[in-house]
């Protein structure tokens, strides 16, 4: 491993405007190469605060090492992001404050039980006993988690890990979500019910950045959209203007660059 | 389109082998220095193997020491091999049965394929060189003819030693099913590789207290299992008895035969892999979320806090989560089993009727010393149990100094006390009752420097460990080097506590036990206290490495 010390800013990232339009979410020329592959080359990105902003992108496109990135679980070799102007690699605790975050392909304390996960998130994060008992309630009762909640989570379903890694990153009421592949393996119904969820949660004032490679949910959901592909962003802006009146899909595998029909190849089949 | 041959198999673990060193020095080096060091153990140890016996002066002495050499190393050697990959390797899963699931490789290829496989390798070499040596000495004890018989024996030996693990494993695999059974599984192996210290302390001892006669009783007797046989046939050829050495290579024979039949009976079981079943609900907790987290036994030694709940968090890990409970459970064996061994083995001749000798201050000073360093080594690579898990503090921001202190904090209460009454009872009955007050200051002395120096291999030395639902799994190659540094961890950490352990020396009677039991935990105390200020200020530092670190690599 690496021994970054704390990445310096390169001389043209500068720091987002600090009056009222304050993005919830900016990154600004973050870049990470694993070895000699190059996982995300430089991008900038403003997620606008109260926007509903789907990352998109193909399998391996960087979505996952970005949004790592940009909430410190991974130093980036270049590059700053700022939640609500809280530099997230500079001042960590004030960024991660504001922040709430359901990772993929991220282990669980698994040998907890989701209720005791939820109180462990809690006061790990300083809240106040009562206070965590209280949303913990809420969180498993409406995500129908209160049968589960005496289980270990090293027992759950695929679904069921999402949606209690989800109850974690809303149980101190966050200003921003980042959520990577909230919407994986989840079946329809607790599908819905998140999307439902976060749809309020935006209504009410916050911030939701989500990836996932499902054009459906985000054109159902989002406001924003920018079209990730071999770390670079290809395509950025509100839904509409990156639709341009397109079906997204037709958009999107056209930005990607990917083959929209088979001639003869596949005759034998 | 041709069918799969055996051959095909052993070049895929060939090429798996090279793929996972490719581009990576570190990882060559590292496989060529365990190459190097096996090599030369191997030879090492044939080439005294061949050589014990041969000075005697007595020749039926000398042949007996022989013998039981050849039995006692070659039934350790197929035992070792039939269980040491569940225990400290993990199955080798480069040929993992499953893996074939889907392909159409009849299971008598498959079958051919992965035991030839099992012999390509730097254990496989090893061994063979280790007890090569036998040939050699039985080629200088009789001659040309009987070292070829010895050689062939050596790979029977070591043929069943392979087809017994793959038996073994494949068949756990089927049985392996729920995580339940296969925490149990995994404990109980754990308990039982802690007890081989003290059973082969035993047979040296034996050997040693000049009870030839007993240790011959008992090589005979293994001589006759399949564990031990192959490696008697030498001596009944050479010395003329046809019909037992005819006997032995029957038992052989169906033993392997048994063994094959029962792994291809359970290669298909093992083949479908483990399917994940959903686990009972636990017992409904009264109140709410953070009482179910710090139950009230626990609200007397914390708060609702971050340090409160990481403290609650590794208590019901320890038990709850199979790899660690065995962890525990083989070093609060050790904790009892090194003190008993140093503490009760002769050092001078024991003379039949005369008082056993008083153990030695230095012997005791130190193993009890040593006893409380294992328990608190148990953390020197604590972030890798919950693996990429560790991304839920780095979100929260958890400050490292809490965090670390938490940790050990859990370990102490959970450990100390039961070493403590280990160890007080090893003492007692030894007859070192007024060493108590004194073993107690020892015992904080080396816990205490312990969690020092764990903290901060933890924190700069992690490795991960491999997250699958297999406990027997362990990984290969990164780990057993940085593993290495933990050994020369608790050589440091002895030494580390060297100061009090001479205090322990140099007084006697109740002042001795008054001032170490003072000085002991004053000075484990500082130790955990500096050690988790330095160790947490570097994982504030590192905190996103750390995670990386022990993240597994697919």
């Amino acid at each position: 491993m690496s021994s970054g010390e704390t990445t310096a800013a390169a001389p043209s990232v500068e720091a987002p405007p600090v009056d009222g339009a304050q993005p919830a979410l900016a990154l600004r020329g973050l870049a990470k190469r694993f070895g000699l592959k190059v996982a995300v080359a430089g991008i900038h990105l403003d997620v606008p605060a109260g926007s509903f902003y789907g990352l998109l992108g193909p399998n391996g496109a960087g979505k996952t090492t970005s949004l790592s990135m940009a909430v410190g679980l991974l130093r980036p070799d270049a590059g700053a992001a700022y939640v609500l102007g809280q530099d997230v690699w500079a001042d960590p605790v004030a960024a991660k404050r504001l922040l709430g975050v359901l990772p993929d392909g991220v282990r669980m304390f698994d040998r907890l039980t989701g209720r005791e996960l939820l109180a462990y998130t809690g006061l790990l994060r300083g809240m106040p006993a009562d206070e965590v008992d209280a949303r913990a309630r809420d969180l498993l009762d409406v995500l129908g988690l209160v049968e589960a909640g005496q289980t270990l989570v090293v027992d759950y379903s695929a679904g069921m890990r999402k949606k209690i890694g989800l109850a974690c990153a809303l149980l101190h009421a966050p200003r921003v979500l980042v959520l990577d592949e909230p919407f994986e393996a989840v079946d329809p119904v607790s599908a819905a019910l998140i999307r439902d969820i976060l749809q309020r949660y935006v209504h009410s004032g916050g911030t939701v950045i989500f990836s996932s490679h499902v054009m459906q949910v985000v054109e159902r959901l989002c406001s924003h959209v920018a079209i990730l592909a071999e770390g670079q962003i290809k395509a950025v802006g509100t839904l509409a203007d990156v639709r341009g009146g397109r079906d997204l899909e037709e958009v999107f595998v056209e930005v990607v660059g990917g083959r929209t029909a088979t001639g003869k190849e596949l005759s034998w089949l | 389109m041709t069918t799969a041959r055996p051959r095909d198999i052993v070049r895929l673990k060939i090429q798996l082998l090279r793929n996972s060193l490719r581009g990576q020095s570190w990882r060559i080096a590292l496989f060529l220095l365990g190459l190097v060091i096996g090599l030369f153990v191997g030879f090492g140890v044939g080439l005294a193997v061949s050589l014990t016996g041969l000075d005697g002066a007595d020749p039926a002495t000398s042949r007996d020491i022989a013998y039981l050499v050849a039995v006692l190393l070659g039934t350790g050697t197929v035992l070792a091999w039939a269980l040491f990959p569940m225990l400290f390797f993990g199955i080798d899963e480069t040929i993992d049965p499953a893996r074939f699931a889907l392909l159409p490789v009849p299971r008598r290829v498959l079958l051919a394929g992965m035991l030839a496989a099992a012999f390509v390798g730097v254990p496989a070499l090893t061994t063979f060189l280790a007890t090569g040596g036998l040939a050699i000495a039985a080629g200088l004890r009789f001659g040309p003819l009987i070292a070829l018989v010895s050689l062939v024996c050596v790979l029977v030996g070591l043929l069943v030693g392979v087809v017994a693990s793959r038996a073994l494993t494949s068949a756990l695999a089927a049985m392996l099913r729920s995580r339940k059974m296969r925490d149990l599984a995994a404990v109980l192996i754990a308990v039982l590789a802690s007890m081989a210290a003290p059973l082969q302390w035993g047979i040296t001892a034996l050997v040693d207290s000049g009870s030839m006669s007993r240790a011959m009783a008992i090589s005979r007797v293994l001589a006759w299992t399949p564990l031990g046989a192959p490696y008697a046939i030498p001596f009944d050829l050479a010395e003329g008895r046809v019909g037992p050495a005819a006997l032995r290579a029957v038992i052989i024979g169906v033993t392997l035969a048994g063994l094959l039949w029962w792994w291809s009976a359970t290669l298909e079981s093992a083949m479908i892999g483990t399917t994940a079943q959903g686990g009972a609900a636990r017992a409904a907790t009264p109140g709410g979320a953070v009482g179910a987290l710090i139950p009230r036994s626990l609200r007397g030694l914390v708060r609702p806090s971050p340090y409160g709940a990481i403290f609650a968090r590794e208590w019901r890990s320890w038990w709850r989560d199979a790899r660690r409970r065995a962890s525990l459970l083989s070093v609060l064996i050790a904790s009892a089993v090194v003190p008993i061994v140093v503490l009760f083995t002769p050092f001078q001749p024991v003379v039949e009727g005369a008082p056993t000798p008083e153990p030695h201050r230095l012997i005791v000073g130190y193993g009890v010393t040593f006893a409380g360093t294992i328990g608190g080594m148990l953390l020197a690579n604590q972030f890798a149990f919950d693996g990429s898990a560790h991304a839920a503090h780095l979100l929260a921001g958890v400050p490292g100094r809490t965090e670390l202190r938490a940790r050990a904090a859990a370990l102490a209460a959970l450990t100390v006390p039961l070493i403590a009454v280990i160890t007080s009872a090893v003492l007692v009955a030894s007859g070192g009752a007024d060493w108590i007050l004194a073993g107690l200051g020892l015992l904080a002395t080396g816990f205490g420097a312990a969690i020092a120096a764990a903290s901060l291999l933890s924190v700069l030395a992690a490795y991960p460990m491999p997250d699958v639902n297999n406990p027997f799994a362990l990984n290969t190659g990164s780990g057993s080097a940085k593993g290495l540094l933990a050994a020369v961890a608790i050589v440091a950490t002895i030494a580390l506590s060297s100061p009090v352990t001479l205090v322990s020396m140099l007084l006697d009677g109740l002042t001795r036990g008054i001032v170490v039991l003072v000085v002991g935990v004053a000075y484990g105390v500082t130790a955990a206290w500096l050690g988790t200020l330095i160790a947490g200020d570097a994982l504030d530092r590192r905190g996103p490495e750390l995670l990386a670190a022990v993240t597994p690599r697919r």
